[in-house]
């Protein structure tokens, strides 16, 4: 009888094995359903960052004036920046996957895409606006830097809500890697991570500068 | 990938495997879990019953022995240097009851009173009864008939929690009715590694020449492992009950659980050395015992791992929200945006749910539409998780050598 009973350790296995695989393939379905709505999403605000672009040109070429121009960059910049929430938590639920790790990547430089056009614009028209820059350490922050940079984060989000149109609020990874993000790190300098640049002038690297910001936007 | 998805998915694989294991077993013999094997012949059997400071429940063990519709020769009382009246309520019904012998001796553990009371027993059997447990009445009928098998060794039946009113006690009902379904599932295999205190018929020849293990916490644990690397088979039958009290409160439970782990750590390293070495012991139960033990720790260091960095964060986080006057939480925190292992933990939670239900299931099904949903919860989601952290505790108490009952 025992002979008989003893073909469960390898069948119970080959059943283990069976399920098993069909979970993780559910799970990398799961993620990669994720993917493929940052994905989408990151192709509209693509086409959208485009159509920003354009309208800059048109700036240039006295074809529109700049309240639409400053408008529309805020907006998508608003837009952009629910959709770097949106990528952070399918981030934090990624198991299985990297993919998301690239999408990131593409959604920080699309970001660096809208900072300049903003610079761009700012040079354009007189400002009624404030760029704020939040550029964060994205790879294996330690315990007390992921505790910081939340803080810095939800500090920016209340001011965002507050501020409204006023701000136009982008988090770019200032660590993931990327020629131009690179150039403009060394351009303003920045050696310490979290850092907030206010209008391409004022650098904030601790809460102490943080607190003081709403003075800066006066 | 993070290490930790790794981990988590190699706990998932493990009690995915377990569950199958135990699954397919159960549907391979689903129709002979009740069958008891027929008695061809009688067999003469003696009781011991090993007892420290047992008044409450003696006179209760010794009358459901009594009681038993197999005639049994002598009934062994060992007063394991009592203090209260256990000698005196023994005395008593020994007056009343000539099979009934109480055997007096100084302090030295339930099993030196063992091994003292098997210089006593003449009969081919030897019934092992702890002194707060009550066999049915025909619990020694049932199971006695397995030694018509000559490699038989050992056998023993399903122990039940006598006592289900607090709500520890219902917890254990559960715990304890799965557990002897489960048994029930090894013994399929000739895999079962304990014999339980409660109560176990041993061939008294084997007994007498292996012994029980004086410095081991679990000598039931130790007894059973012992024959089986003799190559003695260990059987049970499921319809045999037997019904012992289980700790009600949460420190009896408690203490009652490090000992147990004590025991099985001590058994472990006692056998070692026969680690996926031929037979069911070496091959079998000895790497599910160490697997368990392994999974134990790690899955506790895990927890402290993760407990103690979400402990430090959430202090970081909050004093310096709290200083630059940003909410500690947000509502953007509480939202949750689920993970492939939260869908895979789900899953195995669904899977463990179906394997305890259908384990009470085919235990008894009256016992469990009286327990609720509430206890079955409880005891999936909390009183399971409890359970690795009663390890570091034994293995701390043996290194410092405490071994106290």
């Amino acid at each position: 009888m025992f002979s008989n009973q003893k073909h469960v350790f390898w069948q119970a296995l080959i059943l283990t094995i069976f399920i098993f695989s069909v979970g993780v393939a559910i799970g990398f379905l799961i993620e990669n359903s994720r993917l493929g709505k940052i994905n989408e999403l990151y192709v509209n605000s693509e086409v959208e960052l485009l159509d920003v672009r354009i309208q800059s040109e048109m700036l240039n070429a006295n074809l529109i004036n700049c309240d639409l121009a400053i408008e529309k960059n805020i907006k998508f910049a608003d837009k952009v920046y629910d959709e770097a929430k949106l990528l952070g938590r399918y981030e934090d639920a990624q198991r299985f996957s990297e993919a998301l790790v690239l999408q990131h990547k593409k959604y920080d430089l699309l970001r660096t895409m809208v900072w300049v056009n903003s610079i761009k614009l700012k040079e354009k028209c007189s400002p009624n606006y404030h760029n704020i820059i939040y550029i964060y350490q994205y790879t294996d922050p330690s315990i007390k830097k992921i505790a910081e940079q939340e803080t810095f984060s939800k500090f920016l989000e209340e001011l965002k809500i507050k501020e409204q149109d006023r701000i136009l609020l982008l988090p770019i990874a200032g660590d993931i890697g990327g020629i131009s993000i690179e150039a403009l790190k060394e351009q303003f300098n920045i050696t310490v991570l979290p850092t907030v640049i206010i209008d391409e002038k004022t650098k904030i690297t601790d809460f102490a500068g943080l607190k003081q910001i709403e003075n800066l936007l006066k | 990938m993070y290490w930790l998805s790794i981990v988590i998915l190699i706990y998932i694989f493990i009690a995915l495997y377990f569950f199958f294991f135990f699954i397919l077993i159960y549907l391979k013999n689903r129709e002979s879990m009740y069958t008891c094997p027929k008695l061809t012949r009688n067999y003469k059997v003696s009781v011991v019953i090993p007892c420290y400071n047992e008044e409450d429940c003696i006179c209760g063990t010794i009358n459901a022995v009594l009681s038993s519709t197999y005639p049994i020769e002598k009934v062994f009382v060992v007063n394991d240097g009592s203090t209260d009246r256990t000698a005196e309520i023994v005395e008593k019904l020994a007056r009343k009851n000539k099979k009934i012998i109480l055997l007096n001796k100084k302090n030295g553990g339930k099993a030196d009173s063992l091994n003292y009371a098997l210089k006593f027993v003449k009969t081919e059997l030897v019934a092992i009864v702890d002194s707060d447990s009550y066999p049915d009445k025909d619990a020694l009928e049932k199971t006695i008939g397995f030694f018509d098998n000559p490699r038989v060794g050992v056998a023993t039946c399903a122990v039940l929690a006598r006592n289900k009113s607090k709500f520890m006690e219902k917890l254990q009902a559960v715990e304890y009715t799965v557990i002897a379904w489960t048994r029930k599932l090894l013994g399929y295999l000739n895999a079962i590694y304990v014999t339980p205190g409660p109560l176990a018929i041993y061939r008294t020849n084997v007994i007498k020449k292996l012994g029980f293990d004086t410095k081991n916490m679990t000598e039931d644990i130790e007894a059973t492992w012992h024959l089986t690397s003799e190559g003695w088979r260990r059987e049970m039958c499921l319809a045999a009950r037997v019904t012992t009290i289980t700790p009600s409160t949460f420190k009896g439970w408690y203490n009652q659980r490090v000992r147990w782990n004590m025991g099985g750590i001590q058994t472990i390293n006692k056998y070692k050395h026969l680690f996926l070495k031929g037979g069911m012991l070496g091959c079998f139960i000895l790497p599910y015992f160490v697997l368990s033990l392994i999974m134990g720790l790690v899955g506790l260091s895990i927890f402290f791992y993760l407990f103690f960095r979400r402990v430090i964060f959430s202090y970081i986080s909050t004093k310096l929200s709290l200083g630059i006057g940003v909410p500690v939480i947000t509502v953007d925190q509480l939202y949750m945006t689920p993970n492939v292992l939260n869908f895979l933990g789900l899953a195995m939670l669904i899977l463990g749910t179906f394997f305890t239900i259908l384990g009470l299931s085919v235990m008894e099904e009256r016992e469990l539409r009286n327990r609720n949903i509430f206890n079955l919860a409880f005891y999936l989601l909390i009183y399971l998780t409890i359970y690795p952290f009663i390890m570091p505790v034994a293995i701390y108490r043996l290194v410092k050598k405490d071994l106290r009952w």
